[in-house]
């Protein structure tokens, strides 16, 4: 069945996306990212314009998001402190991201940015997960061993002021890191118009030494505000969310969520950090096909991103 | 009772006079006039279920003539993104391209292949084809008339995927009946095309020239909760961004508290 999409003036089969979302939203359960990355491609793929691709596809993630938290959330495995101070750093660096942008826009090169930014971090994050994890999946007993050695870094991170403990990530931190790597992560995400969810995975895991589980759960709590505040202004400012496209990917992705959640328990931190790591680079190597393969078409509609 | 008596009297005179007149210019105006054009509806409404549609044009053109139809919405001005290769081997967006004076959909049907039943000149007057569309247009910024033709091309083949550009010869019926031509074509008409006024032009052709047109319209337009969501999208942005919000987080939960449930279940 065809239905006829009011703002991004098109019509689609149904069950592509409510499939789609079906996808994205597994992923997302599992591993705590939105999945724009691929959602919004996939999108533009089946005749969506791009701006209301990727407008619509934050709409959507505020659904599966809150599914995802609140299945995670019912496990115990949101750490709503950290979530707090990673939101007040992505907020912040949200705003920063937003105005590079203009900056790169004005200058005429801010396609080149975007794209190497794309290749630069999907390549290095899913490079270094997947080594870490191979290596750790070796180790077997990975866990245990890194508290023991206090290296300059840890030391230097710990002289920092503001320092509190996290309870359930069971960790302790100042709380200057957390908004320091949330900005980052902000600025990032907003120059790559992307949630971020998969940057700030790698963030949690590797800088914070959160638990993998608490990780996924945590980054679906600040992907759920961040997401919400983009659909507002999307909405507000472009008015290219398509609120029946949004519904139609949110009947597959919140289900989704639920089911990467549970499926996701199943499964050890580090076959959930090497399959990631997969996907983040077949997605990396999908993009530097398409920077350096001849396009079918030299023209495209304009307002993307 | 005398009043409306004199008035139809009045009125039949009138319609007497104006049908001697249309008689004799006619039969002066050799054999022309008589190109007409119906389509058979004037209105299409988008709704939710809506995939696209079909017009049949019909109508008598005078015998030994060609016709051409084209079928366009009006003309304005389009904004682009172009691809081009930076430092050699890197495919991305290197800036924008303007189109002035061109329609968002063009679409041409003829009995005959354009070039073959019509002068260069005429094809031009009347922007059929795409030689003649691409002299009409405007593209900015181009170097030279070489780059405005490549990207011209490149523009048509960018239309033609989402079927807002068509160009074909021989979809056209003819029948002769009684001393004239029946003609008649069913035309598809592509869900990407956008609610807006579209003409429909009947060109009747003879020795390369167009010798009259006939031209009927056909409105799209958005109808029920397709044009209220559409309409709020655009005017009422907050409002409208706030309901996708709430929306979302309620199916969210929803779908929480169902597989809540389904899990203590087991």
């Amino acid at each position: 069945m065809h239905l006829y999409l009011p703002v991004a003036l098109t019509s689609i089969n149904v069950l592509i996306p409510v499939g789609l979302g079906l996808a994205v939203g597994l992923l997302s359960g599992l591993f705590g990212v939105g999945g724009g990355f691929l959602m919004t491609p996939l999108l533009i793929l089946f005749g969506i314009p791009t701006p209301v691709a990727a407008a619509t596809d934050s709409n959507q993630i505020v659904a599966a998001s809150t599914s995802g938290t609140y299945a995670h959330w019912r496990v115990g495995n949101v750490d709503f402190k950290m979530g707090f101070y990673l939101l007040v750093g992505g907020f912040t660096g949200g705003l920063f991201g937003v105005q590079a942008i203009k900056v790169l826009n004005a200058m005429g090169n801010a396609d080149f940015v975007i794209k190497m930014t794309y290749v630069f971090m999907l390549g290095i994050v899913g490079i270094y997960m997947f080594i870490e994890s191979l290596a750790s999946m070796k180790k077997k007993q990975p866990e245990t061993v890194a508290p023991a050695k206090e290296s300059r870094m840890t030391r230097f991170l710990k002289s920092l002021p503001f320092q509190t403990h996290f309870e359930k990530s069971g960790v302790s931190h100042s709380t200057l890191l957390p908004i320091f790597f949330g900005g980052l992560v902000g600025i990032l995400a907003a120059i790559m118009g992307v949630g971020g969810g998969f940057l700030m995975v790698p963030v949690m895991v590797y800088i914070l030494r959160m638990p993998m589980h608490v990780v996924v759960g945590t980054s679906l709590f600040q992907i759920l505000f961040n997401c919400i505040e983009v659909t507002f202004l999307q909405a507000y400012t472009n008015h290219t969310v398509d609120f029946i496209l949004a519904v139609l990917l949110l009947l597959g992705s919140t289900v989704g969520a639920q089911v990467g959640a549970v499926f996701g328990r199943k499964l050890k931190g580090e076959q959930l950090k090497i399959i990631l790591a997969v996907i983040v680079l077949v997605v990396t190597v999908k993009i530097v096909f398409d920077l350096t393969l001849s396009p079918s078409l030299l023209l495209a509609q304009g307002g993307g991103h | 009772m005398k009043v409306t008596i004199l008035k139809s009297g009045l009125k039949n005179t009138i319609f007497l006079g104006v049908a001697l007149m249309v008689l004799v210019l006619g039969a002066a105006g050799n054999a022309s006039a008589e190109l007409t054009a119906t389509a058979n509806h004037d209105h299409i409404n988008v709704d939710f279920f809506y995939h696209g549609s079909s017009v049949s044009v019909r109508g008598t053109a005078d015998q030994g003539i060609d016709l051409v139809i084209k079928i366009t919405s009006p003309e304005g001005h389009q904004e682009l993104l172009k691809k081009g290769k930076l430092a050699g081997f890197l495919w991305m967006n290197v800036g924008k391209l303007t189109f002035e004076k061109t329609p968002k959909f063009y679409g041409i049907h003829s009995t005959k292949r354009l070039e073959d039943i019509l002068s260069r000149d005429e094809m031009d007057k009347y922007a059929l084809g795409y030689p003649a569309l691409e002299r009409h247009v405007e593209i900015s910024p181009v170097g030279s008339e070489g780059e405005k033709s490549d990207w011209f091309n490149q523009f048509v083949k960018f239309k033609e995927s989402s079927k807002l550009y068509s160009v074909s010869s021989g979809k056209i019926n003819m029948t002769a009946q009684g001393g004239k031509q029946n003609y008649y074509v069913l035309l598809d008409w592509p869900y990407q095309a956008l609610p807006d006024h579209y003409t429909i032009s009947v060109y009747a052709v003879k020795d390369k020239k167009v010798i009259e047109t006939a031209e009927t319209h056909v409105l799209v337009e958005q109808v029920g909760t397709v044009k209220s969501l559409a309409g709020m999208a655009k005017n009422n942005g907050s409002l409208y961004g706030i309901i996708s919000i709430l929306a979302a987080l309620g199916a969210g939960f929803g779908v929480g508290m169902v597989f809540r449930k389904g899990g203590g279940a087991h």
